[in-house]
């Protein structure tokens, strides 16, 4: 049995050059199914890139460690789809960057909360859960609603996301920094043109209840009250995107 | 050193390898870690014949037993709607009103059903339907929208300001905010509402705040305040209050306006689900004491 190797440890191309193929095998199999992506996210109607006000609440999901303790990712068993609604598509995450699926459920899964409550009431929750939960262990996040939501930076998150491949425009680009605002406004005044922009499942509303204060509570609220209605589940045929 | 020699000691083969006269024992790994690695290798291979594994240049590689997860939790959702049909048989059909005449379905889908309502209803109405603060108690005996089994079936459905097209519209206009009043006025009938739920008031404002009242609010919440069935104004003499009812919280409500939202449940739960719901909605409040 020491033969063969022998004879490969003791030639160093000969060594080199296996080790070579027997890595790239493993290189081939994770890197492969990336060229062929197309192929594993399936067609759905509806899905569009986050707007600005969406993109920075998401941020502020990601910097505040939500995903810690909630997952993003009804998987195909009975249990969660009674509990969560419809299993989640790969489409729904196709514009995440990087993806929110997590790994373990403290709390439950958040990838259909939109429309499940009301704002006032995440805003509620967010600020002192257990006033509205009895018994919840999640973490109050009162200082949200204080805290000025920084749109600064917005134009060159979404050029940096463009660049990875989430189709956003020359303009909503320029004008990331005013519809992020525009987006919470308490009058709705440009509900027509974020629309327009960037479709007709775009919710314009004050998210916080607090009129005229662009906070990181909009940002997060408009963030929770999208996740999962943005795919038209309806027009989706099971046969075709079975997997 | 010759290949195969044995160590004498141990009777294990020896690599080969030399250093300073100090040789190494060639020892094999324990046949049971060697075994479980091939067969790991056998079933992983059995895995990308038989299930979907790898994908191809348009497509991907089913696997022969053409199995899908997405499939599969589609039928065996149709087993347990099934099976709930069997369970829930009363509330597949039929209408509302006539469920709400049977006293037996309380004793029997009663515990069942507060599941339900746990789930989706009590993190704004509470375990014990009683709300708090921006959700309504459901269990007292002032329905916003009419106690009708009908009507309460429509809320649950269509929500409340919910985005559904057929959801009800609730709207406390902002009198102060808007200017509508001025400030004095709101005082006035603030004191106004006080003294309608038989609270401590400034006697000398009521009056003013009466014809307020009448001039702006009897529309909606009725001429003696207590409340429209169909427009979701509350009653403002009881002593049940959805934002509060001290001085300060119906200031607020009056000065800002109120839009509570109750989002529409159509989607999320099935029909026969909203048929449960409502009779234990009904049966909730004739039990609660008023
Ligand atoms: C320590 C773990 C933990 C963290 C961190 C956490 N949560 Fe939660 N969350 C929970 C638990 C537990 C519940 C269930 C009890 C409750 O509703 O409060 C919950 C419930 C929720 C719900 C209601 C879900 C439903 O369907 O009823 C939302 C929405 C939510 N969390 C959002 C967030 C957001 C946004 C963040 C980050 C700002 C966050 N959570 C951070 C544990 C956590
Ligand atoms: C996001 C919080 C929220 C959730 C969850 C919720 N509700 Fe409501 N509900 C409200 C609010 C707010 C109102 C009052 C709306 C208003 O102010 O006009 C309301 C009103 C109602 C009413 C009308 C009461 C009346 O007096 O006419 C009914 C009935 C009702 N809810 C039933 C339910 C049921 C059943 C569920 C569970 C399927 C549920 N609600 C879940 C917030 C909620
Ligand atoms: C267009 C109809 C309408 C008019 C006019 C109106 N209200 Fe209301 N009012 C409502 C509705 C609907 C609600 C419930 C709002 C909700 O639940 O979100 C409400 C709620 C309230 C509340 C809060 C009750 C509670 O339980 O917390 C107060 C106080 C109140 N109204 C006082 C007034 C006064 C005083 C006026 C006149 C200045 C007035 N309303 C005029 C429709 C109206």
């Amino acid at each position: 049995m020491s033969t063969h190797h022998q004879k490969l440890e003791r030639h160093s191309l000969g060594f080199a050059m296996t080790i070579l193929v027997v890595a790239s095998i493993g290189g081939l199999v994770e890197i492969a199914p990336l060229f062929t992506i197309e192929n594993t996210v399936e067609k759905v109607e509806g899905m569009r890139p986050y707007t600005p006000l969406e993109l920075a609440g998401r941020d502020i999901y990601v910097r505040e460690g939500c995903y810690a303790c909630h997952s993003q990712m009804i998987r195909t068993l009975r249990s969660d789809v009674e509990r969560y609604g419809h299993y989640s598509l790969a489409a729904e995450s196709m514009y995440d960057h990087p993806f929110q699926w997590g790994s373990k459920r403290t709390g439950p899964d958040l990838a259909r909360i939109g429309g499940k409550y009301s704002d006032a009431w995440h805003v509620a929750h967010l600020e002192a859960p257990r006033e509205l939960v009895e018994g919840s262990i999640m973490p109050g996040y009162a200082f949200l609603s204080e805290a000025r939501l920084a749109t600064g930076h917005l134009p060159a998150s979404l050029k940096a996301l463009s660049r990875a491949g989430v189709p956003y425009t020359k303009a909503q680009i320029e004008n990331a920094e005013k519809d992020a605002a525009r987006q919470a406004d308490f009058e709705q005044n440009y509900e027509g043109e974020l629309q327009d922009s960037y479709g007709d499942n775009v919710q314009v509303r004050d998210f916080d209840g607090a009129p005229g204060r662009l906070t990181e509570m909009d940002a997060l609220v408009a963030y929770l009250q999208m996740l999962g209605t943005l795919a038209d589940l309806e027009t989706l045929n099971p046969q075709e995107s079975s997997r | 050193m010759a290949l195969k020699e044995k160590d004498p000691v141990s009777g294990t083969n020896l690599t080969g390898h030399e250093w300073d006269g100090i040789t190494e024992l060639d020892t094999p790994v324990p046949w049971a870690a060697r075994w479980a690695l091939w067969g790991s290798i056998a079933i992983a291979a059995g895995y990308w014949v038989f299930y979907p594994s790898f994908p191809t240049v348009t497509d991907y590689a089913k696997g022969i037993l053409g199995y899908s997860s997405r499939l599969e939790v589609v039928s065996s959702l149709k087993e347990a709607e099934a099976e709930r049909r069997q369970t829930f048989a009363p509330f597949q059909s039929g209408d509302i009103a006539s469920l709400a005449k049977d006293p037996s379905l309380e004793a029997r889908y009663g515990a069942a059903i507060s599941k339900l309502y746990e789930d989706n209803c009590a993190a704004c109405h509470t375990a014990e339907l009683t709300g708090q603060e921006g959700f309504p108690n459901l269990t007292d005996n002032h329905w916003l929208w009419s106690g009708t089994p009908e009507e309460i079936e429509y809320t649950i459905r269509y929500g409340i300001n919910a985005t559904h097209d057929e959801t009800r519209m609730a709207q406390m206009l902002a009198f102060g905010a808007d200017e509508m009043l001025e400030k004095p006025q709101v005082t006035e009938v603030v004191e106004f509402v006080l003294a309608l739920s038989g609270q401590d008031h400034d006697a000398l404002a009521v009056e003013a705040g009466e014809v307020v009242f009448e001039e702006n609010c009897a529309a909606c919440h009725g001429d003696d305040g207590r409340g429209g069935y169909e427009n979701g104004a509350p009653d403002l003499g009881d002593d049940q209050w959805i934002y509060g009812g001290t001085r300060n919280d119906i200031y607020h409500s009056v000065y800002y306006g109120r839009q509570g939202v109750m989002s529409a449940w159509e989607g999320r739960l099935d029909d026969p689900q909203i048929r449960m719901l409502t009779l234990y909605l009904l049966w909730s409040a004739e039990d609660a004491p008023s």
